[in-house]
């Protein structure tokens, strides 16, 4: 049986895109037929629950008795992988208090599969999360994302300062979430549907809907390259190894 | 195809006449293939998306959406309405300045296989000219389009070369559509709006000598040969495509 897998996305500053890219990653593993559980912990508001309610529980990941309903459950739940959207502010409390119990210590053991998504935003200050981070990361998975989806400009970052802080982490790679038509972006919202119902012109509840056929086009075409970006750096190899890998075709 | 992989013709199809060049005879073209769909009783839309000019509008102005795609709004109006109705064959003119967004946008948004998905055939007729420009943008559309149907049209008016070395056409595909050169004399009945070839307009039409109508069909005929031609030649390449996913 596959170990568990436990893929933190996260940021230390709001807005920079963490749900969008959970949710990407829920649909992502729904296209391979993995089973999937989600945590959201922007209670009470819930956003990642607002597109995803199935699989979606709102939790206060600084509660003890919350990690332990996350934490407890990885080897006995049907889920074989389990995304956490961590709040804005809590990225590097929530990987401190998973040094406390221990859970860092059973990915270094090889029990669990453990990726961080860190989610940046497109101004210098966010650099800093990156040695925050990195200090207690360990030998976790390490994604950085870069999250274009709402924005035209460039990062405002210098290249030589980005690379100095992405080298501190070990093993990390880069993900790049491209930017997606404003309109096809706001009515994905508007219909509070994952993206491959969207893309599928489907309800919320699996019944026919009537979304342009333009925007869906857009999102199909935006997801198929941020599926691509998952397709290579092997995310399905890392959390199953025997799964079959590059599904690119996002809805019929 | 139908759902149950069994051959199925296509419903309508949409054309979309294009050229990176300006000025090589698309809107003419467009308005000979409209008036051919209505003189062959078929429910017509046509679609003008030349900037500023919408020569096609001025012609045939009950037939006729002026178009863009510039903007979103302007894409979700043209796209989402050519794939709808599939039983209206839709005729695009797209003028030389869309040629470049008209196709990426079609290509991102999967148009040719949506249109597919709906019985829908798409073709493009490419008004070739021998610039690399334009040599260029046909090859791109082969690699882009492979599930449309790509036919160059030599437009006669330019000369009697072909350029087949610069325009290969797709194996089972349809061969090179000519459109014949109108005597110039003639040419000025047709270039003042407002003309129609379709029904009796030009038996109607004041002003038109016996021998120049005459001459005008006999034109106009060996031009509805060509689409005829052209219509046999998509539906030949759709029962191959269909036959070729169904097996």
């Amino acid at each position: 049986m596959a170990r568990p897998a436990v893929i933190l996305v996260g940021a230390d500053k709001g807005g920079v895109g963490k749900t969008t890219v959970a949710r990407t990653l829920i649909d992502y593993f729904g296209a391979h037929q993995t089973p999937i559980r989600a945590f959201d912990t922007e209670a009470p508001r819930g956003t990642l629950k607002r597109f995803h309610p199935e699989v979606t529980e709102v939790v206060d990941v600084t509660s003890v008795s919350d990690q332990m309903k996350i934490f407890d459950t990885l080897g006995s739940a049907e889920a074989k992988v389990t995304v956490i959207d961590v709040r804005a502010g809590l990225l590097s409390p929530t990987l401190q208090a998973l040094t406390e119990i221990g859970f860092l210590e059973s990915a270094k053991k090889g029990q669990i599969t453990f990726a961080v998504f860190h989610i940046l935003g497109p101004s210098i200050a966010s650099l800093e999360e990156i040695a925050e981070t990195a200090r207690v990361v360990g030998d976790a998975n390490y994604f950085l994302v870069k999250n274009f989806i709402n924005n035209t400009t460039f990062f405002e970052w210098d290249p030589a300062t980005y690379n100095s802080y992405f080298k501190k982490i070990k093993g990390a790679e880069e993900i790049t979430i491209p930017k997606l038509n404003e309109m096809a972006c706001e009515q994905v919202e508007v219909a509070s549907v994952p993206f491959v119902s969207f893309v599928g012109n489907k309800g919320a509840k699996g019944e026919a809907a009537n979304y342009s056929f333009v925007l869906r086009g857009y999102v199909r075409h935006w997801l198929g390259n941020v599926w691509g970006e998952f397709d290579r750096v092997k995310l399905v190899d890392l959390v199953s190894p025997k799964m079959e890998s590059n599904v690119r075709q996002v809805a019929g | 195809m139908a759902a149950s992989g069994q051959v199925m013709s296509f419903r309508s199809s949409i054309t979309i006449i294009a050229s990176p060049r300006p000025r090589v005879g698309k809107t003419l073209l467009a308005r000979l293939l409209t008036d051919f769909h209505l003189h062959e009783s078929r429910s017509i839309a046509a679609f003008d998306l030349n900037a500023g000019e919408q020569t096609l509008a001025q012609f045939l102005p009950e037939k006729t959406t002026i178009a863009t795609i510039r903007d979103i709004n302007g894409q979700m109006a043209l796209f989402d309405r050519l794939i709808a109705d599939e039983d209206t064959t839709k005729v695009i003119d797209l003028g030389h300045e869309s040629f470049e967004s008209f196709f990426t946008v079609a290509d991102q948004i999967g148009f040719v296989e949506e249109a597919r998905r709906r019985s829908v055939a798409v073709a493009i007729l490419f008004v070739v000219t021998p610039d690399q420009t334009s040599v260029e943008g046909y090859r791109r559309l082969r690699d882009r389009f492979a599930r449309a149907t790509l036919a160059p049209v030599h437009n006669e008016i330019f000369g009697p070369a072909q350029y087949r070395d610069k325009y290969p056409l797709t194996s089972g595909g349809p061969v090179m559509v000519r459109l014949p050169a109108l005597a110039p004399g003639l040419r000025r009945y047709i270039e003042t709006p407002p003309f129609s070839f379709a029904g009796s307009y030009m038996g109607d039409a004041p002003g038109i000598a016996l021998d120049a109508h005459i001459e005008l069909q006999r034109w106009l005929r060996r031009i509805y040969l060509e689409f005829r031609e052209l219509d046999l030649r998509i539906l030949l390449a759709d029962l191959q495509s269909s036959i070729q996913l169904g097996s």
